[in-house]
């Protein structure tokens, strides 16, 4: 019933749309014309779940990610005719019609689905059992929305963000047709530095590790907020992208960043023996000592587990409650004596001060 | 020291010395570094808070201000040190100097002239502590005598003798962490980063309360006190807080006459 409703509402906006819009372009991929419906910003619906659902695309945004060049029905394939019926969800890991150039074969994210299947993320175990809470196990988009290219540019030595035009002119001596220098410069200049600023890297993982129930349910401790304490966490937190976040030390220098194992797996990243090499990669502590290791991160002040960190911790405490507690009153009590200048319980003979009374 | 004049009148009023140039330059190099290290560490410290990233990026981000605050670290550092010299070297060449010259220079008479040094807290100051928590309770209606330095005062300048120590070296193991991990187990960074971030603590909340409360908001302070500036105390102000001195220091100056009593506070306050 929802559903019929849902594709005779969808016919009469398509009629009504095709009318208006009838001299828009087509942009590139778009070979459908899907976008004459889907850039109208209200076309959305309540779904049989009972959630507000938008399919407005705005074209703009898309075209400056990596999937502007496939075309629509490469991830959406079964929606064979307009008006259409409600789509499946996307499959990250089906073939795609963009060949990729370097092996001729067609475009796929299975082998990144099946990297994660093997790390602390995928819904299996070692045995091929399926992990409790199989729904608390990342999908593709769990993690990532529509990205957007964040290119550089060099010229003179000088770094800066975007595409500019002296950039591209070397590529576009010869690669003169079409787009093509734009975009394989920002597929590959995004690709030397992080796709996400790092902040938006933490929020990720965050979305479910900070999420006490989800930590409770796996047993986990709080490590979002135990990394942001750390001086890495708060150097992003204060706008550098030269600290490290989640990523750069749970992964495998040189691994996909996809292959995140648990502490407890020796080719983890961080599994006791690794972290020194983790930590002394060629950008990060090069010169430091394998001692560096043994520095605690994700502390929590838990007295049984960092003793250390906990006993300290009270010590400065107690000292400064000690200090200021001490100082603040007496300057409270001050104030208000100057109110009172006069009185007291026992007076005092000496008061007035002759220099013969100057020992005091 | 002939230099300073003890008094100086002018425009009919009495000014007294505390200060010599040198210390005070000492003070400017103290407190500037202080207020720099504490504007490029405290943003670090609060990164979470809505005002860090602002200030942070005033003071240079992430780039920039560590290099400042490493700087401002080692200018600290070195004023440690060189204050502690200075100390040294004034205490052998007077205070020792002195009984050598007198030929009683011994174990007994050195210990007794180190402790006798205005800075050092002594006998007299455990008293007047006891002596200023009776005078705010009202248990007496006269407030302590205090000499040259009141044992607030040696309190604020024994405060960086604790701080120092402990906010330097675990700020030196912080900066140099990738070479110190050769020598010493990785748990010592640990322990540095909470000497380092909770000492600042004490240490900026002490300064911005107490030590600014007696310099800054003290009703006869407010908005600031000049000695930092001048190297002198108001007449008022060494009744006030140093009456002890004031009247060894009239009697010395041969003005017993013009001794003025004690303060107590309000109405009595004339500035």
């Amino acid at each position: 019933m929802n559903a019929c409703y849902s594709y005779k509402s969808f016919a009469l906006l398509a009629v009504i749309v095709s009318l208006i819009a009838f001299s828009d372009q087509v942009p590139a991929g778009d070979e459908l014309n899907c976008v004459m419906c889907h850039k109208h910003r209200g076309l959305s619906r309540i779904d049989e779940n009972g959630e507000f659902r938008l399919f407005y695309i705005n074209q703009e945004l898309f075209d400056s990610g990596p999937h502007r060049r496939n075309k629509c029905k490469d991830c959406h394939t079964d929606i064979d005719r307009i008006p259409h019926k409600p789509a499946k969800k996307v499959d990250c890991a089906q073939q795609c019609h963009i060949v990729e150039p370097s092996g001729q074969k067609k475009f796929t994210h299975k082998p990144i689905a099946d990297t994660l299947a093997r790390s602390a993320h995928g819904k299996l175990d070692a045995d091929g059992k399926p992990k409790p809470y199989q729904d608390d196990f990342p999908e593709c988009k769990d993690c990532h929305d529509q990205p957007f290219y964040r290119p550089i540019s060099v010229y003179k030595g000088k770094v800066k963000s975007g595409v500019s035009e002296r950039a591209v002119t070397r590529c576009k001596a010869c690669h003169t047709s079409g787009d093509f220098a734009e975009d394989f410069y920002e597929h590959v200049t995004s690709r030397l530095r992080k796709t996400r600023f790092p902040l938006e890297t933490i929020e990720v993982c965050a979305k479910c590790h900070q999420d006490p129930d989800f930590r409770e349910r796996h047993e986990l401790d709080d490590v979002v907020t135990t990394y942001k304490q750390t001086f890495h966490g708060k150097l992003i937190a204060l706008g550098s992208e030269k600290t490290p976040d989640c990523l750069d030390c749970h992964v495998v220098a040189g691994e996909n960043t996809h292959l995140i194992e648990s502490q407890t797996v020796p080719s983890s990243a961080v599994y006791k023996d690794n972290v020194p090499t983790t930590c002394r990669t060629e950008d990060c502590h090069t010169k430091a000592g394998a001692n560096l290791a043994g520095f605690q991160t994700h502390v929590t002040y838990d007295r049984k587990k960092y003793p250390l960190q906990f006993y300290m911790l009270m010590g400065f405490k107690a000292l400064m409650a000690l200090v200021l507690y001490f100082f603040l009153t007496l300057i409270f009590l001050e104030l208000l004596r100057r109110l009172f200048p006069n009185f007291t319980f026992i007076k005092e003979k000496s008061v007035d001060s002759s220099p013969q009374q100057k020992k005091s | 020291m002939p230099r300073y004049d003890p008094i100086v009148e002018k425009d009919g009023k009495r000014y007294f010395f505390r200060f010599s140039v040198h210390q005070r330059v000492q003070h400017v190099i103290l407190f500037s570094s202080v207020l720099l290290l504490a504007i490029t560490g405290f943003p670090l410290r609060h990164a979470e808070e809505p005002w860090a990233r602002p200030l942070y990026d005033f003071m240079g981000g992430p780039d920039l201000a560590p290099l400042i605050h490493r700087a401002a670290g080692t200018v600290l550092l070195g004023l440690f040190v060189y204050h502690t010299i200075y100390w040294i070297v004034l205490f052998i060449r007077d205070d020792l100097g002195k009984l050598k010259a007198q030929g009683k220079l011994n174990l007994r008479t050195g210990t007794r002239a180190f402790f006798s040094q205005e800075m050092v807290p002594n006998m007299k100051d455990f008293h007047d502590v006891v002596h200023a928590w009776k005078y705010l309770l009202y248990f007496t209606n006269r407030p302590p005598r205090h000499e040259k330095m009141s044992w607030r005062e040696k309190f604020d300048y024994f405060a960086p003798y604790w701080g120092i120590p402990i906010l330097g070296p675990a700020g030196v193991l912080l900066w140099w962490r990738d070479e110190i991990t050769h020598y010493v187990p990785g748990i010592v960074l640990n322990a540095a980063y909470i000497m380092h971030t909770d000492e600042a603590l004490l240490a900026v909340l002490f300064l911005f309360f107490v030590h600014w409360y007696n310099v800054h908001y003290a009703p006869e302070k407010f908005p600031a006190a000049t000695v930092w500036l001048t190297g002198y105390l108001t007449e008022d102000e060494m009744i006030h807080e140093h009456y002890a001195d004031y009247v060894k220091v009239m009697i010395e100056q041969g003005l017993e006459e013009e001794i003025r009593p004690q303060h107590f506070g309000g109405q009595e306050y004339n500035w």
